[in-house]
């Protein structure tokens, strides 16, 4: 071990230096970015060229000689046990390769609830895949598809999550039910009950279970707020859909796939067709977006497997956009009953959160984690219920759990403050204990030249404006199974290689920065080589981890990779390997500034064709954060401003003001893109998406984007984005990722601006014009 | 067999007329680059440029490659990215890597085509080049950093000398040499006239069609009428306008003439769909397909238009709009009967028409309610009438009642309230996943206050106005 210091702090506020004690093979300490030439900068995407001249290559545009085209028979009806499958008209349809059968059911909660007659799965929401083809084309491929018999005996279903909580609901599943209990798949509470559809409760999570005693906290109490809040289901849409090339060619399988986590791809098909994971490689150089849903192989990556192996030939299989919305993955609605209590002076004396929350067939709803580690309150409690319905299953989606628990969360906070009538930016300096949010309030008071806001509902006129705010937490989570070799060749070139996939959050452009900032280099010098596991294996694209998880042994064995070149340098330039420094592509002496070789040159001087290092991610310096609730997470703060319209109940954002942190910025343009994008959803989230089960049919009302809505350019008003600079000195990069805080306050920050606006509370999202009507009573 | 050019190749193809030309793209021509993201045009990322001659003159667009049938493409340019890529980047490409306008990049070539497509146009500066991409989606960005490329491009294409656009285009790099050739190698292509009117099924731009059934469309023979369309069929004798069938909502939104009489008219027709879609959306599929929330209906129907049709053996009549819709979906027309055109009287000095449309989203939704109206007055005295609505009954509905009501009355609160009061007991909307029917009922009260609200704002006090209703 050596003992190091590094910067730690918030420049032009508290920036100092913090001695760490780390191990010997951990590069020297990496200064404030202002010192840098590449890191904190503002970088071009290095695969930006690919993209606008539409020579980067998808899963979808993926062609493989000899390949089929897979399609699956979907359920049409929600809840049924198959009877019977007929596929021999399938079979005998000319251009049909292959056919499979699903045995269990994949997605979801996954219990082997097998009609016992029939040996097949029961069907539990409508889009539920059966059975799959592979034909020589797509068109043929439907044809086939539209040939297969499925005879049903229909049972009672449910899609309504409050319908489902009742008593004498359908039962979903016949049997306990084992999974995550929040849909982010951090939390696993083994040996939750059900009662009918009803799971829980879940009370804790990696922030630990309740603390303190709630009456005794009520009790204390000068002010006590309950309130119940809703949002709705959310689906990821990426535009993108999920999808997979699988070519199974005796026993050795490559995948293409639209995925987040190439390891976890790979891994699930090793498991499922019980292969080594050396004989599965999963490719994945470009993808189209994910949002959470892509992290597994997924029911269509199974079935694309069986058709491969069947039929030993590559199988293509993309979901259509009806596929993606109704059996991909979404956010859980949640029903969130929450009550707090305060002091007068606004100290929080006591927290409480019921929640329901349905994913339909599987994943947990939990929603808890940001009323358990945002604010200081010594009595906390939360019971989290997971509720079954006939719908598609939800999938991790970008701040799983936060975003709907920050909706009911900060209004609460707004409310709070109202009623002790203070600013509400105010009661949080009382009660949040982060030094970044504290700093992100100081800087967005003063850009938003924000004041107490005026007494809610009290402009002239039809049209009222309104102005709010809330905050974000997010846990700096790390994946220690992040690998990544760096190899120089003896022509100087310089690549990278890991397994870690870029969704196009620009994974492979901060790769390329760190490696050349340590190499003295340009980015655009590196050539980076990732989303394939044949190289090392990198961490899954969620959770905001990547950055703070793969830039760290990037830099580290970058520096290996340099330590050997200085060394050779060393002796080219006849004197000791302490008295080099690398600058500008130079490695130099410092005593006679003369003596120097170019990158290039010395890379010739290698006595092998490349010499390559590799480095996984190590512990963070000074410990883990995680796991305890702590006030040095990622913070944000974000503002909105709105104008509502309160004849056609049409609300306009006007403004957004996002201060964000995320550790030591790499890339600035990125983590701005990250930010609008995140903004943009959470806008959309609390205004437009709403995916609308119909009750009857049980079938998804709007499977598309004509009236799943999505906003275009023109909904997107004024974002200002303020990133602050923030040093933790926990890695050898010290960088932390953003997209995930980025889309959490969002929604939160325009509900409290509308109640500003119109003196209702908006409780329920998405806030649509015939909701803001209901609630000023004029429907 | 159709025949178009594909970028700088001419295609002869004898795939089905009803195949998308998303899928021939792809699929056929090999070319992936546009991307398939909705396949019902809502998203943008399969967008790619169209080409064709107008009275001579070569005029480009973007269309959603998804719903446009390989038979409304005969004789036309079609340009994908692959066909704007050269040996460096366009100054299109290159703003959108300067200003990090990719995340994931699967929206990008769609955002690529569009902005191109603005840059062939005819329009300038930023607004415009905005609404260039008002058809494309992103879910990763939010937007900005595209807006910031999009900035720079409309002040390039502002800094540009004037002279024959092509040639500056070509000069300054903004699009491959080969594009200086297809005028003559198009006119080459027309003069092939080609079958292009057998079959049951009609087809105008396909956005209704392909959405609702691609097999069909797939299948069948078809008679393409967007094909070899030589001028916007806008006509205008003394006081009266003629459109044709054919005639695109663009068309219409872009008709000199008619921003004359309605100087409005751009910003309501911005209210439907998108960019790519109203330049495919033509006003015959619109008033067919019989949507009761079809905006070109509500439109006209307010203008009191009459559509004049064309059967077989050319036999033609002549039906007012308002008598054309007569159920769900059902129309005053047989199945071989062609909407040629319509027919209206333009708006004089003393007549005023509005039009109005509330969504779920502001810009390019389906209507949740929309409604127009025109009303001639002399001395504040109401002398002629006409108010439809959308979205409040099986059809797109002319308010018969209403606009009878209307007619000698004087304009003032009361007989606004009570116009409004007559209009609700002709509706009969349901609720759907575009709003409750109470909403709807609101909404049309809303629309009906707003359109006196817009034109005689001295005379209508909101406020009074507000004040004085309870529904
Ligand atoms: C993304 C998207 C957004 C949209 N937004 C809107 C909107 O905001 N407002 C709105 O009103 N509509 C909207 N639409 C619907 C559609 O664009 C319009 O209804 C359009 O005008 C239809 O015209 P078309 O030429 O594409 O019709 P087609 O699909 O070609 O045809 C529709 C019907 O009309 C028939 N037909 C076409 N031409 C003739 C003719 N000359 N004579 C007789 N029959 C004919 C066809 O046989 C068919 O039955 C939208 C559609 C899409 C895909
Ligand atoms: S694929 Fe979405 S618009 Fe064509
Ligand atoms: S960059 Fe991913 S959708 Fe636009």
């Amino acid at each position: 071990m050596k003992k190091v210091k590094l910067p730690y702090g918030i420049p032009d506020y508290n920036l100092t230096e913090i001695v760490r004690e780390i191990p010997n093979a951990e590069p020297p300490a990496l200064p404030v970015n202002s010192k840098l030439k590449v890191i904190g900068k503002r970088v071009k995407r290095t695969d930006a060229l690919a993209k606008v001249t539409g020579t980067a290559v998808f899963t979808a545009d993926v062609y493989l000689p000899g390949m089929l085209y897979g399609k699956m028979f979907r359920a049409d009806i929600p809840h049924a046990r198959i009877k019977s499958i007929d596929v021999s008209a399938a079979k005998a349809h000319p251009g049909v390769f292959a056919i499979h059968i699903f045995k269990e059911m994949i997605e979801g909660a996954n219990p082997k609830e097998n009609n016992k007659k029939s040996g097949y799965p029961e069907v539990k929401y409508a889009g539920q895949p059966i059975v799959g083809v592979a034909a020589i084309s797509m068109d043929i491929a439907e044809e086939a598809v539209n040939l297969i018999r499925v005879e049903y005996e229909p049972l009672e279903f449910v899609v309504d999550m409050d319908d489902a909580r009742k008593p004498e609901a359908p039962l979903v599943y016949q049997t306990n039910v084992n999974q995550e209990t929040s849909s982010g798949g951090e939390d696993i509470e083994e040996g939750l009950k059900s009662r009918g559809n009803v799971r829980g409760p879940a009370t804790k999570s990696f922030y630990g279970g309740p603390r303190g005693n709630l009456k005794k906290g009520f009790a204390e109490a000068d002010v006590i707020i309950e309130r119940t809040y809703r949002t709705q289901v959310q689906t990821h849409c990426p535009l993108e859909t999920h999808g997979v090339v699988v070519d199974y060619n005796r026993g050795n399988v490559t995948i293409y796939a639209s995925t987040q986590s190439t390891k976890g791809t790979r891994n699930d098909f090793a498991k499922t067709f019980d292969l080594p994971k050396s004989k599965v490689r999963v490719i994945s150089e470009f993808i189209g977006g994910g949002f959470g849903a892509k992290h597994t192989l997924g029911n269509f990556g199974v079935m694309a497997g069986h058709l491969s192996k069947q039929s030993g030939r590559p199988v293509k299989l993309m979901l259509d956009r009806k596929e993606e919305h109704v059996s991909a993955g979404n956010r859980p609605n949640s029903l969130q009953l929450m009550k707090v209590g305060a002091k007068k002076d606004g100290t929080l004396t006591a927290l409480k959160l019921l929640s329901y929350g349905t994913a339909g067939v599987g994943l947990g709803s939990g929603v808890g984690n940001i009323a358990q580690a945002m604010y200081e309150c010594p009595n906390f409690k939360m019971d989290q219920y997971d509720v079954f319905t006939n719908a598609g299953p939800g999938a991790a989606f970008r701040a799983p759990g936060n975003v709907q628990g920050a909706f009911a969360l900060e209004q609460l906070i707004d409310e709070l403050a109202e009623r002790l009538d203070v600013d509400p930016l105010q009661l949080r300096e009382k009660i949040d204990k982060s030094t970044i949010r504290k700093v992100q309030r100081e800087r967005g008071t003063q850009l938003m030249n924000w004041k107490k806001p005026k007494k809610a509902g009290s402009d002239p006129g039809p049209v009222k404006k309104g102005i709010g705010v809330a905050q974000a937490h997010w846990p700096r989570f790390v994946n220690l199974d992040s690998t990544v070799e760096v190899r120089v060749m003896q022509d100087g070139a310089v690549e990278v290689r890991s397994a870690v996939q870029d969704i196009g959050t620009g994974t492979k452009t901060v790769l390329a920065q760190v490696v050349a900032e340590e190499l003295g280099l340009k980015s655009a010098d590196i050539t980076v080589l990732i989303g394939d596991t044949l190289f090392p294996i990198g961490p899954p694209s969620g959770g905001s981890v990547v950055t703070g998880s793969i830039t760290p042994p990037a830099r580290n064995a970058a520096h290996k990779v340099k330590t050997k070149l200085i060394d050779l340098a060393a002796g080219e330039l006849d004197t000791k390997a302490e008295n080099i420094v690398v600058e500008n592509s130079w490695f130099i002496s410092k005593s006679d500034r003369s003596k120097k070789i170019s990158f290039k040159n010395l890379a010739g001087k290698l006595r092998v064709e490349q010499i390559t290092e590799t480095a996984s991610r190590s512990d963070d310096y000074g410990g883990f954060m995680i796991g305890t609730v702590g006030y040095e997470e990622l913070g944000a703060v974000q503002f909105a401003e709105v104008s509502v319209d309160t004849e056609t109940g049409f609300v306009k954002v006007d403004r957004i003001m996002a201060v964000h942190s995320c550790g030591r910025p790499i890339n600035i343009s990125q983590i701005e893109s990250q930010i609008n994008g995140g903004v943009i959803m959470g806008i959309a989230y609390a205004l437009y998406e709403d995916r609308v089960m119909d009750k009857n049919t049980g079938h998804q009302m709007n499977p598309n984007l004509d009236q799943y809505k999505m906003p275009f350019s023109f909904e997107v008003p004024e974002i200002q984005i303020e990133l602050i600079e923030e040093y933790g000195a926990r890695s050898s990069t010290d960088a932390t990722g953003i997209g995930e805080p980025a889309n959490i306050a969002t929604a939160a920050a325009v509900a409290n601006a509308v109640y500003n606006a119109i003196g209702v509370r908006m409780t329920e999202i998405p806030i649509t014009p015939a909701r803001i009507l209901a609630a000023l009573g004029k429907i | 067999m159709i025949s178009f050019i594909l970028n700088d190749k001419l295609i002869h193809t004898d795939k089905p007329a009803g195949m998308a030309l998303l899928d021939f793209i792809r699929n056929e021509a090999n070319l992936k680059g546009t991307k398939s993201g909705c396949r019902e045009g809502d998203c943008g990322a399969c967008t790619v440029i169209e080409g064709q001659l107008k009275n001579g003159k070569l005029i480009y667009g973007i269309i959603v490659s998804c719903l446009t049938p390989l038979g409304n493409i005969h004789g036309k340019h079609i340009v994908t990215i692959e066909g704007i890529n050269m040996e460096t980047p366009s100054p299109v490409q290159t703003a959108l890597v300067e200003h990090n306008g990719t995340q994931c990049g699967f929206c990008t070539p769609g955002f690529v085509m569009s902005l191109t497509a603005f840059l062939l146009s005819d329009e300038h500066g930023f607004e415009k080049a905005r609404e260039a991409i008002d058809g494309n989606i992103c879910r990763c960005t939010g937007y900005k950093s595209i807006e910031r490329a999009a900035l720079e491009i409309s002040e390039m294409k502002s800094g540009l000398q004037a002279g024959d656009k092509l040639n500056r285009l070509e000069q300054n790099g903004f699009i491959p040499v080969y594009f200086l050739s297809i005028p003559d190698r198009l006119k080459k292509i027309q003069s092939n006239r080609e079958e292009s009117h057998e079959g049951k099924l009609i087809i105008g731009g396909g956005t209704d069609l392909l959405v609702q059934q691609p097999d069909e469309v797939f299948e069948g023979k078809a008679k393409f009428l967007r094909r070899n369309r030589t001028n916007n069929g806008i006509t205008f004798r003394s006081d009266f306008c003629s459109i044709g069938g054919e005639a695109t909502v663009a068309d219409i939104m872009q008709s000199e003439v008619l921003q004359q009489y309605f100087p409005k008219l751009p910003y309501y027709f911005k209210l439907i769909s998108s960019t790519p879609v109203r330049n495919m959306a033509t006003l015959a599929g619109n008033l067919v397909n019989a949507s009761p929330i079809a905006d070109l209906s509500i439109f006209f129907l307010a203008l009191n238009a009459d559509v004049h049709l064309t059967g077989e053996n050319h036999n033609k009549r002549t039906v007012p709009l308002r008598k054309f819709f007569i159920g769900y979906k059902k129309l005053n027309k047989t199945d071989n009967e062609i909407v040629e055109k319509i027919f209206f009287q333009l708006p004089d000095e003393n007549t005023y028409f509005n039009f109005e449309k509330v969504s779920k989203r502001q810009y390019l939704d389906i209507a949740s309610v929309n409604s127009a109206i025109s009303l001639k007055i002399k001395n504040n005295v109401i002398v002629d009438a006409h108010v439809s609505a959308g979205g409040v009954s099986p059809i797109p509905l002319y308010l018969k009642t209403a606009s009878a009501f209307l007619i000698n009355k004087e304009i003032n609160v009361e007989n606004i309230i009570k116009a409004n009061t007559i209009a609700q007991k002709e509706i009969s909307p349901i609720s759907d996943i575009r709003g409750s029917a109470d909403y709807k009922r609101l909404l049309l009260r809303q629309l009906t206050f707003t359109h006196f609200i817009e034109f005689i704002p001295d005379k209508i006090s909101i406020t009074k106005l507000l004040q004085t209703i309870k529904i």
